[in-house]
């Protein structure tokens, strides 16, 4: 139990643009110190929650708390101790992407002009630039240094790293790595699985302004089904009967079904009185997951939805 | 925005090889694709300028219905004012006459104003936003882009002359004088076509573009005004063939009805253009023909406050009003003495008006007063604006996601315009009187000026709420109502009159309610309740502006 409050606490926030409803009874929990994964197809409100929680855009209904406080009423204050990174970085064309790492950086109270040096060579930007000539990669570079150089408790990123190469990708990884060992909070929104998987303590998905679940990675994983692949000397058409085998295709000797956890016990004892020879067992992949989510239906049941511990 | 056309069939890898050889190729589909983003301006800004025609017209054949009262009119039309603000005048005892004195200038400088910012809107701005990019790299050739705007655009000036061409001549003018009337506005457009596509490749942005526009057409502006003020009878001083403005008015269409001076301005501006497209051969989409030079690695402290960053942004275009209200001052200032010995030597004028020189003298300031407080509103709305501008762009999000609330940050941007305002009137009604004083010897009419400017500013800080209000309940609608508001107040009061709109509209805005002094007597009331609407219309819209959703997004 860790006395400091959660850095962001969301219950039920509603947002609607005119007659178009963005957030339709979102939760959002992370914990003081962790890396939360922020998941959603697009338009599902990913960046309208983020907004709320920066006082750029004004929630309709729900609870919120930011590092304790309220997002609106105290957004001076919790702006000091914040950090943003917006999806799409837009910057001053005339002045140079120093002086825009300088103007953010004073609004929010300033930075560590060593570490942004670091940073800057980490990132291979070079600050002496007129914005103009930055390709999009650049601009988000710009706010990201910026960021990554504050001692704000919590850094808000938006997609960070949707214009980056691979080699980028890799830094900002080690960069956040850092940042969690310092333990500061971190709420990423993204489309890159494997940075989520590689990044994050907890995972946050939505679809249509709501939540569909969130959790650990490893509550995630145990919810959902592992893959089976097996050759079996023994009777197999009857598998089908098993309790816990699901989608099961077999070819010859050869098997393949999804099992889910609660059942594998039984399964692998079933398996072995068939005497199974070769068995390959593949845990469900993130990306399987959230692709589930992804193109399912608007009613993804409930009892999928995990609270965060 | 629609980029379909450039999806054509027959695009292939070769061919966006080797864009130089066919520097054309696509241009025709780009005309249409030019036609399509700027049909609505193009209608508005025609319908606009051909507008005034049948306007002023009708207003002038009922202020002057019989040839008796156009020759006395033509007695004394003739006056430094006149001369220095629309030139020379000629054939002044004819409808025609008349309407070219009234009108001809507003809509010539109107109509170049209109030709740079949509050159510009086509070029430098498209580059600037990266659009230009996508379009050179499909099958178009390196020219097809920029030669269909100079098309679509020359196009439109031509066609705003020949509309009026017609009208004039179906409101009953002699068509031997309507036709030169609107080939002298297509040549004035035509012209400035040339000048905005050569310095939408020498500058880097769109508002660079744009303010060596302006600063082009101030001069060409400026010189004839020189030339016309130094002219004798109904001739222009040789001053005058020196400004592209000076060729059109040479023309001088309902008097002598010349047709060659138009042949210097199609052929300068088919030349600039020339020149534009040999200087986009020559440089990279992107950048200016000047290369970036490396900048600041870190931002100063004053830099970094929403008033020091709105100083570092719009430096160039406060710098750009102080300019052009400066020339006014130093330009009308000194050539007022001129106009005040004419007026004094020239009693028909006194005598008809019934009023002595001096008064004469001081109704004349006063005016001239007004065009200083014009330019410094017309400072403020485009700096208050930068407000919607930094909202729209996602810029603000950035600033306002630090330590400081939505109407701190806002009200230090709205200082600039504010601030900046009161120093062009200031410093304009300063060196206006400073000029006259001179030519008169004697200093106090500096002072007694700068204090008669500086009464407008009450109405310039209503002028600004007016913009904030604006931006805080209808931001996506902002930039436009704020400019539509301006050219309502600049219509209202410079031409309130001549188009004999009711008193009580002319009398009621921001500018026109405010005492003109040196002429009228000062009457604190207006500025005491100006004030207070300047202070209920910031206070409101700067809450809205606090509270509201964030509306990034055009
Ligand atoms: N200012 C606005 N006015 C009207 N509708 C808006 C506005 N901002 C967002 N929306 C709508 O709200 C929904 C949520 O948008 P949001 O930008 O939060 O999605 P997102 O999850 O960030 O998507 P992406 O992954 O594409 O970034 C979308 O349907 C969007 O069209
Ligand atoms: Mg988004």
């Amino acid at each position: 139990m860790s006395a400091s409050p959660a850095a962001i606490e969301i219950v039920g926030l509603h947002k609607s643009f005119g007659r178009h409803v963005a957030l339709n009874g979102l939760d959002l929990c992370v914990e003081a110190g962790q890396i939360a994964g922020f998941l959603g197809p697009n338009g599902s409100g990913k960046s309208t929650t983020i907004k709320i929680l920066l006082a750029l855009l004004r929630a309709d209904g729900g609870r919120i708390r930011l590092l304790g406080q309220d997002p609106w009423s105290d957004a001076v204050a919790l702006h000091r101790r914040i950090a943003y990174v917006p999806g799409d970085v837009s910057l001053w064309p005339n002045l140079t992407g120093g002086q825009a790492i300088g103007i953010v950086s004073r609004l929010r109270g300033g930075l560590r002009r060593e570490r942004l040096a670091a940073l800057l060579e980490r990132f291979e930007l070079d600050p002496t630039k007129k914005a103009r000539a930055y390709s999009k990669g650049n601009r988000q570079k710009v706010a990201l240094v910026a960021a990554l150089a504050s001692d704000a408790e919590l850094l808000i990123l938006d997609e960070p790293t949707s214009g980056l190469d691979p080699l980028m990708e890799a830094t900002f990884e080690a960069c956040i790595r850092e940042l969690k060992a310092d333990g500061r909070s971190v709420l990423l929104s993204s489309h890159i699985f494997a940075e989520v998987e590689n990044l994050c303590d907890t995972v946050t998905i939505i679809r249509q302004g709501r939540t569909v679940e969130s959790g650990t990675l490893a509550d995630l994983r145990h919810l959902h089904r592992t893959t089976i692949s097996v050759e079996l000397a023994g009777p197999i058409d009857d598998l089908a009967a098993v309790p816990g085998v699901h989608d099961l295709v077999i070819d010859g000797r050869h098997c393949t079904f999804t099992a889910s956890d609660p059942e594998l016990n039984g399964i692998l004892a079933e398996l072995s009185r068939r005497q199974a020879t070769g068995l390959v067992a593949s845990p469900p992949s993130l990306e399987d997951l959230f692709l589930r989510h992804y193109a399912a239906p608007d009613d993804v049941p409930a009892a999928a939805r995990v609270p965060v511990r | 925005m629609s980029l379909d056309v450039i999806a054509r069939p027959g695009g292939s890898a070769a061919s966006h090889a080797r864009p130089m050889s066919e520097p054309l190729r696509g241009w025709r589909a780009m005309v249409g694709f030019v036609l399509r983003r700027n049909w609505l301006r193009l209608s508005v800004w025609t319908l606009a300028l051909v507008a005034m025609i049948p306007l002023v017209f009708e207003s002038q054949r009922a202020a002057f219905p019989t040839p008796a009262d156009r020759q006395a009119y033509a007695a004394v039309a003739n006056t430094p004012t006149v001369a220095a603000l629309t030139g020379v005048p000629y054939a002044a005892d004819t409808l025609g006459g008349i309407l070219v004195i009234k009108i001809w200038m507003t809509i010539a400088v109107a109509l170049a104003f209109a030709a740079s910012f949509l050159i510009t809107r086509n070029g430098r701005a498209e580059e600037e936003e990266g659009r230009t990019e996508l379009l050179r790299s499909s099958v178009l050739g390196l020219h097809a882009y920029t030669v269909a705007g100079y098309l679509v655009i020359g196009t439109f000036v031509v066609a705003v002359g020949a509309l009026i061409a017609l009208v004039a001549t179906a409101v009953g003018l002699p068509a031997a004088g309507s036709v030169p009337l609107g080939g002298s506005f297509a040549g004035v457009g035509l012209f400035f076509v040339g000048v905005s596509a050569v310095v939408g490749q020498l500058a880097s942005t769109s508002r660079s573009a744009n303010a060596m526009a302006a600063v082009a057409i101030a001069v060409a502006f400026i010189l004839r005004a020189v030339g016309d003020l130094n002219g004798s009878g109904d001739q222009a001083g040789w001053i005058s063939w020196l400004s592209p403005i000076g060729w059109a008015q040479h023309m001088r269409p309902f008097g002598e009805n010349l047709w060659w001076p138009l042949a210097l301005l199609i052929g300068g501006g088919v030349a600039l253009c020339w020149l534009a497209l040999a200087l986009e051969g020559r440089r990279d989409v992107g950048a200016g023909l000047v290369p970036d030079r490396p900048g600041p690695s870190y931002a100063g402290r004053f830099v970094s406050s929403p008033f020091g960053l709105a100083l570092r942004l719009e430096r160039a275009s406060l710098a750009g009003w102080f300019a052009a209200a400066l020339a006014m001052a130093v330009l009308y200032g000194s050539v007022a003495i001129a106009m005040a010995d004419l007026i004094g030597s020239n009693s028909p004028l006194a005598a008809m008006l019934g009023i002595e020189a001096a008064a004469v003298m001081d109704t004349m300031l006063a005016l001239l007063v007004m065009l200083v407080a014009l330019v410094a509103a017309a400072f403020a709305v485009q700096s208050a604006i930068q407000l919607r501008t930094e909202e729209a762009t996602g810029r603000a999000e950035l600033q306002l996601s630090g330590g400081i609330s939505r109407s701190g940050w806002a009200a230090q941007r709205l200082a600039l315009p504010a601030l900046g305002s009161g120093l062009i009137l200031a410093v304009g009604g300063f060196v206006m009187g400073a000029a006259y004083g001179v030519a008169r010897g004697d200093a106090s009419p500096a002072y007694e000026l700068a204090g008669a400017a500086l009464a407008y500013w009450p109405g310039i800080l209503v002028t600004i709420g007016v913009v904030i209000v604006a931006i805080g309940f209808v931001p996506r609608l902002a930039i436009a109502l704020s400019w539509a508001w301006f050219a309502l107040m600049a219509i209202l009061s410079v031409f309130g009159e001549l188009f004999s709109l009711p008193r009580w509209l002319i009398d009621h805005t921001p500018i026109t309610a405010t005492p003109r002094l040196p002429a009228a007597d000062l009457a604190l009331w207006p500025l005491i309740l100006l004030s207070v609407i300047a202070v209920l219309l910031w206070a409101v819209g700067l809450r809205r502006f606090a509270i509201r959703d964030l509306q990034p997004g055009a």
